[in-house]
């Protein structure tokens, strides 16, 4: 098997997944609706009421990513189980990693976007300006955190696509195993950290990625065959 | 020479005995029909032999690849249709042909003959979610067939089937030159299809026999009952119970 036609595949299924979102648009709209609940309630619940709004709006962004991942990931797995269609992915003539890969790709898109607009919509509704200074650093911690959760809610929500209480089980499951991703999160997109590059959560994120990605690569094939 | 053959393959959920020492040999271009009640065992046959679910004991090999060691391999090999259609609805039909034709590395082009092939030419370009269940069985053959298998793998292939796409899917079935294993509850069309048919019964092959043993539908569907109650010995056993006489058998088994 050529790596060509392998990465030809995780390509095509990261482009199915990404063509079929654009059109329905089901998954982003339901998280991005969740997201900015959680932001809205926070907005109401803590607005006047937390002295630090930089606190808040970290709390805030990252709890409205990891719930509204959860939500999209969960609808993006029922959608593979509606008429067996991972059955068809699964059939495709390569190594299945390739299949995992393609999907985590796709996720990662997802959970990133769902990441930066929770960031406009903390900016709007807790009235918080990310200094500029730590945009880049924003950006990249969203990005990684989106490969880490991807990483093992592809996993996970495989995992449950056949036990019949998906919706209820995933966040049980997932939620845990990404507590790693919220605590870097919180912590690296402090305006007041000098170099979070190379501060230990920044490792510590970049390793759980690293982890989860090479764990779904073992052990996807056995995931999903029945 | 055998393009299927299966050896000792068995199959167990937890407790549940699944498929239990179930061996045959197909050979090119020869048909099988896998017929028993619900339960039998066929449709975890079918998904074994797809690799889409992993065999407790036993082996499998498509041509000379043992499935075990070379499952991407295989894959090229086989076409899959089961009850589901395995396609997307948020996409259109020939999107889902295109996307599985560049899975396996085949080229666009095919598709449009295929869509051709199965009558859906002009809905193409619609969205699987507005098809009817018989217009996505037909896309989903269309799917199966798309990188040219050699082997294809049916799991109930006429079920919930209007009368114009039963006789299409029919039809293009009888068409192929390919090697079929299908399983079915729709036995007379099974017959029709079949060189050989496969008896199973509480994830057992009961008997493997050739389908010109049964001049008429309900022939077969006694045998099979009465494999069942355990009144009839499978063909090939030493002693016989005078039901293949009535059968009308009396060939050879082509296993």
């Amino acid at each position: 098997m050529s790596v060509g036609r392998y990465a030809r595949v995780a390509y095509e299924v990261a482009r199915k997944d990404l063509l079929v979102e654009a059109r329905s648009k089901r998954t982003i709209n339901a998280s991005l609706v969740f997201a900015l609940l959680i932001v809205v309630v926070f907005s109401f619940v803590f607005g006047e009421q937390v002295g630090s709004r930089d606190v808040l709006a970290r709390g805030a962004l990252w709890i409205a990513v990891v719930f509204g991942g959860v939500v999209g990931m969960s609808h993006a797995v029922t959608r593979e189980g509606h008429n067996g269609a991972l059955d068809g992915l699964l059939l495709a003539p390569v190594d299945r990693s390739a299949v995992y890969f393609g999907k985590v790709a796709s996720s990662t898109v997802f959970v990133a976007t769902v990441g930066l607009l929770s960031t406009g919509f903390v900016v709007v509704f807790l009235d918080y300006s990310f200094p500029i200074g730590t945009l880049p650093t924003l950006l990249v911690v969203v990005f990684l955190a989106a490969v880490g959760f991807s990483s093992v809610g592809v996993l996970v929500s495989m995992l449950m696509l056949h036990s019949g209480v998906q919706e209820s089980l995933l966040p049980v499951l997932l939620i845990p195993l990404v507590v790693p991703i919220l605590l870097a999160g919180t912590e690296l997109t402090q305006p007041a950290l000098s170099a979070p590059m190379t501060s230990a959560w920044f490792r510590i994120l970049v390793t759980y990625d690293g982890l989860m990605l090479v764990a779904g690569w073992m052990t996807f094939e056995y995931v999903v065959e029945g | 020479m055998s393009i299927v053959s299966v050896a000792g393959l068995s199959k167990r959920f937890g407790a549940h005995v699944g498929v239990s020492d179930v061996s045959f040999r197909l050979a090119a271009g020869e048909r099988a029909v896998v017929v028993g009640a619900n339960g039998a065992g066929k449709t975890t046959l079918i998904r074994m032999l797809a690799s889409l679910s992993r065999p407790t004991s036993g082996e499998i090999e498509i041509g000379s690849d043992p499935l075990a060691g070379g499952a991407a391999d295989v894959r090229s090999r086989i076409g899959v249709l089961t009850h589901e259609t395995m396609l997307y609805e948020d996409l259109t039909a020939r999107e889902n042909l295109h996307l599985h034709a560049r899975l396996h590395g085949v080229d666009e082009s095919v598709c449009e003959e295929l869509l051709e092939t199965v009558g859906l030419a002009d809905r193409g370009g619609e969205r699987v979610a507005g098809f009817s269940h018989g217009m996505g069985k037909r896309v989903a053959l269309a799917r199966a067939l798309v990188h040219d298998p050699d082997v294809l793998l049916l799991d109930e292939p006429y079920t919930g089937l209007d009368r114009a796409s039963l006789d299409r899917v029919e039809a293009v079935l009888e068409d192929l030159d390919r090697t079929v294993l299908a399983a079915t509850h729709d036995l007379e069309r099974g017959v029709r299809l079949a060189d050989r048919i496969l008896f199973m019964n509480d994830g057992r092959l009961v008997e493997d026999s050739s389908a010109d043993r049964f001049p008429s539908v309900e022939s077969a569907l006694d045998r099979y009952e009465r494999l069942c109650r355990g009144e009839a010995t499978p063909h090939g056993a030493d002693a016989d119970d005078g039901s293949e006489t009535e059968s009308g058998t009396g060939a050879e088994s082509a296993s």
